[in-house]
């Protein structure tokens, strides 16, 4: 190796000091959740800082059971699982025509759900809590999933679309000359051929409505979600921390679990969905 | 792209035949393209310019509405809390170049093989998967005045820092924290980037003599252009829109109006309920302010998508 290459790979060496402890700090605070979970209030109080001596499930059990988080944790299932299939099916259906199929206004509907990305829930927020209302969606999960389903629709039409004009005209055609309904190639052809997409799609959107916190406090006001059960909490228990923390656990874990899992495709996903489409 | 390959379909079909064929096409692309459709005008676009209407109105939320005007607009303009908040967005605004340079140059480290780095990528990724509500109860624990950041401090002998509760720090926190959980997401934009960057030109410009910084600032910034763009805009719409949780959790907008954001006071004013054409206007100047970036970011992406 030379001088220069030397140089450059000891240089590399030290800027990976600080980088290191950068992501220290991307993962401590949820070191810091877990460990303060695992301990007593009366062990926190004594020391915040240091690893549990005597691990105990005890503030898991009593956020679980006494502080309601089994109700809001199935209401999130509910609604992130009944949002998440609309999304994908609606997406799909209209990526598919404006991608594949030729229409008049073609250009103007793709552009009108675009432009819907320009409406963030903040900007029609008393038209849309009162449209809720008109509709008697108010505190119906299925309100959440219709909200949550026209709030993260935009990005999922966009990303159908890209994607299925990016194959093979061919494909469609061969479905159809077989006599199929354009339903039926939907069905058949497009549905299986759109999997990497949808997929993608999938864990995109289920990290959105499992953490989103506005929407559902407009919507369903008596019926909590998690993320807003966990916003009650802190204000509830500000003194007991444990306790917090292991409901912040709760509520992160299938999130955590989704990104190990995951963490290649939602890594790809959000990056070539931002760039390339 | 999509037109070239229809029209080359269409002039392998006979005449007779297009005519029904093309009828029962469109039938079904507007069956097809209607649940969107439905959907993103009913909640959204009609809702903004059932806003826009409100907002020139006296409406109380419950008896008879007057047409006002630009009643409502002047009335915030005078506001005080308005114009904090406009302020805070501008303070916020004013800090995007940290937004963009110090992702920019963790993508331009980690593309260049720190050792590591693909574990960094992960993980500095992480937090942008956590819900807001997640990181801002986390953080509340810890940067509180009785939290352990402050008692971290007085072990090593410093004076504690009111870091949510007092103005000065409030909205440095609330960014700091924002910032912390968001950067990991533009690291990967600018990587997805910086694998696009040619190699033949990086090639040509380590022949021509080019050294590193050269290479960087002549050849791969350059060619990143569109990137740093794009997070740039993508950046400014996020933290005017999706910073409501964090607000929520951390620092309920306060300490007085120190972290008041306008998504923040939009929700406060509809909280209310008395007047939801004073609510409506505030919604309406952040559209105005979302709309142009947004606007950017649509044509970015139209761009890209090859429509």
């Amino acid at each position: 190796m030379t001088v220069a290459g030397l140089r450059e790979r000891a240089a590399l060496w030290l800027l990976a000091i600080p980088m290191a402890a950068l992501a220290l700090s991307c993962v401590y605070p949820l070191f810091f959740a877990v460990n303060n979970a695992l301990k007593t209030n009366k062990a926190y109080i004594l020391d915040r800082f240091g690893i549990v001596a005597e691990p105990t499930l005890q503030n898991f059990v009593q956020a679980w059971q006494r502080s309601h988080l089994d109700a809001y944790f199935l209401n999130s299932v509910i609604v992130t699982v009944g949002a998440v299939a609309l999304l994908l099916i609606v997406a799909s259906l209209a990526g598919f025509a404006l991608a594949c199929l030729r229409f008049p206004f073609r250009r103007l509907i793709f552009i009108i759900i675009l432009a819907a990305l320009m409406i963030p829930v903040q900007v029609v927020l008393v038209p849309f809590y009162k449209t809720i209302i008109g509709l008697g969606l108010l505190n119906a999960r299925v309100g959440l999933i219709v909200s949550y389903t026209a709030f993260f629709l935009p990005f999922s039409v966009y990303l159908m679309t890209a994607f299925y004009s990016g194959l093979p005209h061919e494909l469609v055609e061969a479905g159809r000359i077989d006599g199929a309904s354009l339903g039926q190639v939907w069905w058949h052809v497009m549905l299986p051929l759109g999997k990497p997409a949808l997929i993608t799609l999938a864990i995109l959107n289920t990290l959105y409505c499992w953490n989103d916190v506005l929407i559902s406090l407009l919507v369903l006001q008596k019926d909590r979600t998690l993320m807003v059960g966990i916003a009650a909490l802190k204000g509830e228990y500000t003194t007991n921390v444990p306790l917090l923390t292991a409901g912040i656990i709760i509520a992160a874990l299938p999130i955590v679990a989704l990104y190990v899992v995951f963490q290649r495709r939602i890594v790809t996903g959000i990056a070539v969905g931002a760039v390339k489409g | 792209m999509v037109r070239r390959s229809i029209a080359k379909r269409s002039s392998l079909e006979p005449r007779t035949r297009i005519d029904a064929a093309a009828r029962e096409e469109h039938r079904f692309a507007y069956l097809f393209v209607l649940p969107a459709v439905a959907l993103v005008l009913v909640f959204r676009i009609a809702p903004l310019f059932w806003g826009f209407v409100l907002s020139l109105t006296n409406s109380n939320g419950v008896s008879h509405a007057d047409f006002v005007g630009v009643a409502n607009y002047v009335a915030i303009a005078r506001d005080p809390t308005f114009r904090d908040a406009i302020a805070n967005a501008l303070i916020l605004i004013a800090t995007l170049p940290v937004w963009v340079l110090l992702p920019l140059l963790i993508a331009i480290l980690i593309h260049a093989g720190v050792p590591g780095s693909r574990l960094f990528r992960a993980v500095y990724f992480f937090p942008a998967v956590l819900s807001s509500v997640i990181v801002g109860s986390i953080f509340n624990v810890l940067l509180r005045y009785d939290g352990s950041l402050n008692a971290f401090l007085k072990d090593l002998g410093l004076a504690p820092v009111d870091w949510l509760g007092a103005p000065a720090t409030a909205l440095g926190s609330l960014i700091a924290v924002e910032l912390w959980s968001t950067f990991g997401m533009s690291v990967l934009i600018f990587l997805a980037g910086l694998s696009t960057v040619s190699k033949e030109m990086l090639e040509a410009a380590r022949l021509d003599g080019a050294g590193l910084w050269q290479t960087w600032f002549l050849v791969v910034i350059p060619s990143l252009r569109p990137i740093i763009e794009f997070v740039a805009v993508v950046t400014t719409i996020g933290v005017l829109t999706s910073m409501f949780g964090l607000i929520y959790v951390l620092t309920a907008g306060g300490p007085g109006t120190a972290t008041t954001l306008p998504e923040f006071l939009i929700w406060l004013e509809q909280g209310k309920m008395n007047q939801p054409g004073y609510a409506a206007a505030i919604s309406m100047v952040l559209f105005l302010l979302m709309g142009g970036l947004a606007w950017l970011q649509i044509r970015i992406m139209s761009r890209n998508a090859n429509l």
